[in-house]
């Protein structure tokens, strides 16, 4: 069809210019561009009126004009106040609605560019983000001081630092050194005995006393213990739901299978890419071994975790499963979030809205199962779970009676509790599978699940289409969840290594190269070394995708091993120390400060919790009291319940695990005080720590100096011993007891900012 | 080593009462320059206020149907209140039907009715209204206000959070952290149970803690010394001796027991315990009882929550439950304030972080949205105006055409009434300044003081 649409705007007559700028252009702008152009804060009806093609390609009601005829145009139809209503807060005066029926007549000359028009369907999403431009492997900068560095890591450091004009501090001492790499790579702190002998160690082979020291730690089944928790944040693990909305707070009791799977797996070093395809799709994946089977199952328990609002009243209970789930991968994955394409084409970042309903595909294809969700159907409806071939069966004790109970509303009498379809004991596991009929996803029109717009063909982010890749098309026939893994896994996926090598690096240094770990986006930080970050993303793929390796290049870097301390001068030039020239001061996290704190008191248990205090209870956690317990394992093996953290964990900033934690949160609150003046378990193993030194050391001096050495690992100095002594004497005056009297001596070691810094 | 800090603590440890009292007398307990520390300072202008009680409804009041009266006008019908308004007190200020007892106080209402901000989106509003940045973690206001003005009761936190969600709302930010917020019940936790956690315990008698601090403290200072500019470190020291002087005076503040039982009566503690549509149980009268006394004990600024007032469906309903659980508790903090004379240092806040849009009245919905661009807030205390309307919506309630002030406004008009320079106020981090109200500036609504 011919139509004035296709005239260029220098082909316009100057009288049309001129009516259009006078007389359309100024209202438009004024009235209109609020809601409907590329600076909306949310697009309205999915219409833009800032450009000539957006006019005519029109919003979710269709074009906004017909050339020539006005009465069957939407914009004058609106203008009239006839059916819609626009402006909505008043209609224009009359003159204005005869300006714009007469433009429409004249069939509209619009001599606007179209460089804003939005993207064609089905193309790539161009975009100028630094996170979506190729990984490159950069040229190793040269350096001046030619000697300093150790690897390309310390090459890439140190030009800047040179650039910069400072030079790079002192090398950490080797018994600061063995301390960091005990925290950051198990989570623990080394004993004496270890210092001792890995500080002679250093002394007569250096750097090859440091590689040993790195491999035996990067051997130890704590490391996954270790390493697996920060991935746990990322996966917003938890044992709960969390609050729905309403109060309620169903539990996941089958949950931990999960947790174990991601500590087994980076104990084994199972490569990132194959970890994160086991998780999006471990059901599809082929195997004869059911023990493997059983494993793949378990790992897309990563998908069903989701906080989810309560199912009552909620049209868009499906679709906010889904949201969390776009969420996990879009921001825990790829450091990029999608979520806002939900209800509009992203403003920053390049995500339109078909790209999440394209992902959204995936999902509603998938069948997510969380289980019997507490038994409160208003919650959420129960679900199918994975049943496990080759775990054992656990029954609940003998004696073990469910006290947690719901009431009928009318009657105030007990609900029965439905009998489950498995027999009590049954190995179960949360996760998703693909549902009988895949289908793609419909646009939810400003993500109302009731306002249906046109259905998206599965897929992923336009703004990162991987060419020439082959194994990317997904068939009818499947959710395309595989399809889905195989392409944030490819090679070329800009944003998948480099986030990973990120929050790698961050756990290392204390903060990311990008150090907003995950956000990518355009409101993310920029990173401060990105040829570093390339060359870091090119050596994990290179190295088979193996986080031990490249945590072993990095430790093993001399700017890794740089002292924590640091003059004014370059204080002063570098406050937040974005060149890296020292080492970052860290605090113990919540659960390193738990797990060092049982680790000085010898309570310890160092083999790994089995399950989970509520594998055998599916109720609601509000309903429940304090369903914590005591443990002596390590703090991964405590139970994460949302909104009802672990008590010994809660004061340290723990996050609340409904949605990718990248980085915690680290500031500093009297409440952080008041825990370790009063917390039970401080109390208690400060007792338990004194009762050892009773039993170890004959004479008050000894004493001192042993509990020096087991908590700050060193002897006390002269002052400082009189100073404890006066202490312990104090309280043994105050309180007649002599086991208070150390313990308080104790617990003070214990609350020392010396014992709860990494230098 | 250094006593000065440990000596300091002496003096107040058995001083509490005695700096309350100085507090309430208006006297500054000490007087210094923004130093990093809670200690109360001299603000730079003439405040009217000393402290805030910031009563945070959140989820998007509907102002159509609680301040911002629109009856319908002209022959076709239009979106507007659905409830029945009437004018109160000498002032005639309009006052829902559903506020019976706040509009006993019509006279010390200063309402706000051109409140319009950027966005529909809950929690980017929610954040802005905290810390006037809606993407990014910002200083809350709360901690603003106490990096400015310290805190005139040094056994205390300055900032204080009632039933509080998210950390970004309380969070101090890139300020130092000794400003963050204190949570008191957390993400619907009951708040008769709510409390600072670990804050008794009874395995060593006071004086042994104390010994037992003094010793840790000297080992910190020992180890801060070897470790120079290093702040966190600092912030620890400091937190530490907040958090001892916390356990000795917030325990009987959060016990109720030696009020009387008109008074709990009076601010409904324990009731509306039922959740009625998205109205939850919030338990709104204890909490504004606990404002009022941490108000008394000298706390610089404390907010509490209610929510949520996001009634898309059934808003009658709801709206009715929201207004039930909170109005009697308001009032009678206004009660209590205007009665021990703190009414007039202390600046109360209303609002949530938008509107809503109306409803048509006959046109048998009962569904409602969000709407930024025109909404109420209202203030009393600390020399507002009382019983004065400022700015307006139009004729739908839509949006804000007169006495337009938004939340940087907002922002701006607080902080001046407690004699903090507004724009001035700032901390300088990440290569530039940054200020509470943004690169764009607040401005302070002179019209609501008297």
């Amino acid at each position: 069809m011919w139509s004035f649409s296709t005239l260029k705007a220098e082909e316009l007559s100057p009288e049309d210019v001129t009516f259009f700028e006078s007389k359309i252009r100024p209202v438009l702008v004024k009235h209109c561009y609020e809601c409907h152009s590329a600076d909306s804060e949310e697009l309205g009806g999915g219409l833009r009126l800032d450009t000539r093609d957006t006019v005519m390609s029109g919003g979710l009601s269709g074009p906004a004009l017909v050339h020539g005829k006005p009465d069957e145009s939407l914009i004058i139809q609106a203008l009239r106040y006839d059916g819609t209503e626009m402006p909505p807060e008043e209609p224009l005066p009359e003159a204005i609605i005869n300006d714009f029926v007469n433009w429409v007549s004249r069939n509209a000359p619009d001599p606007r560019k179209s460089q804003e028009a939005p993207i064609p369907k089905q193309e790539k999403t161009e975009s100028d983000l630094w996170s979506l431009q190729p990984i490159i492997d950069h040229k190793v900068p040269d350096v001046k001081l030619v000697d300093w560095p150790r690897n390309d890591i310390d090459r890439f450091i140190l030009s800047r630092i040179e650039a910069a004009g400072f030079s790079p501090v002192e090398d950490a001492s080797p018994r600061f050194l063995i301390r960091r790499l005990y925290y950051d790579l198990v989570g623990l702190p080394p004993k004496l005995e270890q210092i001792e002998e890995y500080v002679s160690d250093f002394e007569s082979r250096g750097q090859l006393a440091v590689s040993d020291l790195v491999d035996e730690l990067l051997a130890s089944p704590q490391f996954g213990v270790h390493w697996g928790r920060h991935w746990l944040d990322v996966a917003r693990y938890a044992e709960s739901n969390g609050n729905d909305g309403l109060s309620r707070n169903p539990t996941f009791p089958h949950a931990w299978r999960y947790r174990d799977y991601v500590i087994e797996s980076f104990n084994q070093d199972t490569p990132y890419n194959q970890f994160l395809k086991e998780q999006l799709a471990g059901d599809l994946l082929p195997t004869d071994s059911p023990e493997l089977r059983d494993r793949y199952l378990i790992a897309t328990g990563f998908l069903a975790l989701s906080a989810k609002p309560a199912k009552a009243m909620n049209n868009d209970f499906d679709m906010d499963v889904v949201a969390d789930q776009i969420d996990v991968v879009g921001r825990g994955l790829m450091g990029i979030s999608v979520a806002c394409a939900r209800c509009h084409d992203h403003k920053f970042d390049p995500i339109p809205t078909r790209d999440y309903y394209a992902m959204a595909g995936l999902f509603t294809s998938s069948e997510t199962m969380w289980g019997l969700a507490g038994n409160e159907k208003l919650t959420a409806p129960p679900t199918d779970l994975h049943v496990l071939q080759t775990a054992a069966k656990v029954l609940p004790p003998e004696d073990f009676v469910e006290t947690v109970i719901l009431l009928e509303s009318d009657t105030g009498k007990p609900k029965a509790i439905p009998k489950p379809k498995w027999e009590i004991g049954t190995p179960l596991a949360m996760g998703v599978r693909d549902k009988k009929e895949p289908a793609d996803c419909k646009i939810n029109i400003n993500g109302d699940s009731k306002k249906l717009g046109e259905s998206v063909p599965r897929g992923f982010l336009s703004a990162c289409q991987i060419d020439e890749a082959e194994n990317l098309s997904i068939e009818a026939e499947n959710s395309g969840r595989l399809q889905l893994a195989e392409w944030i896994t490819h090679e070329n996926h800009p944003l998948t290594s480099r986030v990973m090598v990120n929050r790698i690096w961050q756990h290392l240094f204390g903060e990311g190269i990008v150090r907003t770990p995950d956000d990518f986006g355009k409101y993310g930080e920029p990173p401060t070394h990105p040829q570093l970050l390339d060359h870091m993303a090119i050596r994990f793929q290179k190295n088979g995708w193996s986080v031990k390796q490249i945590i072993r290049e990095i430790v093993l870097s001399r700017t890794y091993q740089l002292s924590s301390s640091v003059d004014s001068q370059l204080l002063k030039g570098d406050e937040e120390n974005k060149l890296l020239a020292r080492h970052n001061r860290s605090r113990l996290t919540a659960e390193e400060l738990r797990d060092s704190i049982l680790a000085i008191s010898g309570q310890l248990d160092l083999t790994p919790g089995d399950g989970s205090i509520i594998r055998h209870r599916d109720i609601l956690v509000n309903k429940a009291g304090n369903l914590h317990q005591p443990s002596r394992h390590r703090s991964v093996y405590l139970c994460y319940l949302r909104n009802s953290p672990p008590p010994e964990l809660a004061a340290f900033n723990l996050p609340e695990f409904t949605t990718v934690t990248g980085k915690r949160d680290d500031s500093i609150v009297p409440g952080q005080a008041l825990y370790l003046y009063n917390n039970l378990f401080v109390i208690e193993q400060a007792e338990q720590l004194a009762k050892v030194l009773q039993d170890s050391a004959k004479t008050s001096e000894d004493r001192v100096n042993l509990t020096f050495q087991k908590i700050l690992s060193r002897s006390p100095t002269a002052d400082e011993k009189k100073a404890s002594l006066e202490l312990i004497e104090f309280t043994q005056t105050e309180t007649q007891n002599e086991l208070k009297s150390w313990s308080s001596f104790c617990q003070s070691l214990m609350m020392t900012n010396e014992f709860r810094y990494i230098d | 080593m250094t006593h000065s800090r440990r000596s300091m603590l002496q003096t107040v440890s058995c001083g509490f009462g005695y700096l309350a009292l100085q507090a309430l007398c208006g006297q500054p307990v000490q007087a210094e320059s923004s130093d990093g520390s809670l200690s109360a300072r001299i603000p730079q202008l003439p405040a009217r206020a000393k402290r805030v009680i910031f009563l945070c409804m959140s989820g998007g009041p509907a102002h159509m149907d609680t301040f911002d009266y629109k009856p319908q006008t002209g022959d076709k019908p239009h979106p507007g209140s659905v409830f029945e308004f009437k004018q109160y007190g000498e002032s005639g200020l309009h006052i829902s039907e559903l506020l019976p007892e706040t509009a006993r106080h019509a006279d010390d209402l200063c309402v706000i009715n051109g409140m319009h901000a950027d966005t529909t989106i809950h929690a980017q509003s929610f954040l802005q209204l905290h810390t006037g940045d809606r993407l990014r973690e910002r200083p809350s206001l709360g901690s603003w206000i106490t990096y400015g003005l310290g805190t005139e009761n040094q056994n205390l936190p300055g900032f204080l959070s009632f039933n509080t969600s998210k950390s970004s709302v309380y969070s101090s930010s890139f300020l130092p952290s000794i400003y963050n917020g204190t949570p008191i019940g957390v993400n619907g936790e009951s708040m008769a149970q709510a409390t600072i956690s670990n804050v008794t315990s009874s395995h060593l008698p006071y004086s042994s803690k104390e010994k037992q601090l003094d010793f840790v403290q000297r080992m910190n200072h020992q180890h801060v010394l070897q470790r120079p500019g290093d702040q966190q470190l600092e912030s620890v020291i400091e937190s530490m001796e907040l958090g001892f002087r916390m356990q000795m005076s917030a325990p009987d503040l959060l016990d109720l027991s030696s009020e009387t039982k008109a008074t709990l009566e009076r601010y409904r503690v324990g009731q509306n315990s039922e959740q009625i549509g998205t109205c939850k149980p919030s338990d709104f009268g204890r909490q504004c009882l606990l404002a009022r006394r941490f108000a008394e004990a000298g706390v610089r600024f404390i907010e509490v929550n209610h929510g949520s007032w996001d009634q898309h469906k059934n808003h009658r309903r709801d709206l009715t439950a929201n207004c039930n659980a909170t109005d009697a508790p308001v009032a009678a903090l206004l009660d209590d304030l205007k009665l021990r004379g703190m009414l007039d240092e202390t600046l109360v806040v209303w609002g949530g972080e938008f509107g809503r849009p109306g409803i048509t009245p006959g046109d048998k919905k009962d569904e409602t949205g969000h709407n930024s661009r025109g909404f109420t807030f209202w203030m009393a205390g600390a020399g507002v105006k009382g019983g004065y309307v400022h700015g307006k919506t139009d004729e739908t309630g839509a949006r804000a055409v007169e006495g337009k002030v938004h939340f940087r406004d907002l922002h701006a008009t607080i902080l001046n009434a407690l004699g903090l320079p507004p724009n001035e106020l700032k901390y300088w981090h990440a290569g530039r300044d940054h200020r509470l109200t943004g690169p764009e500036g607040g401005k302070v609504v002179t019209e609501l003081f008297a």
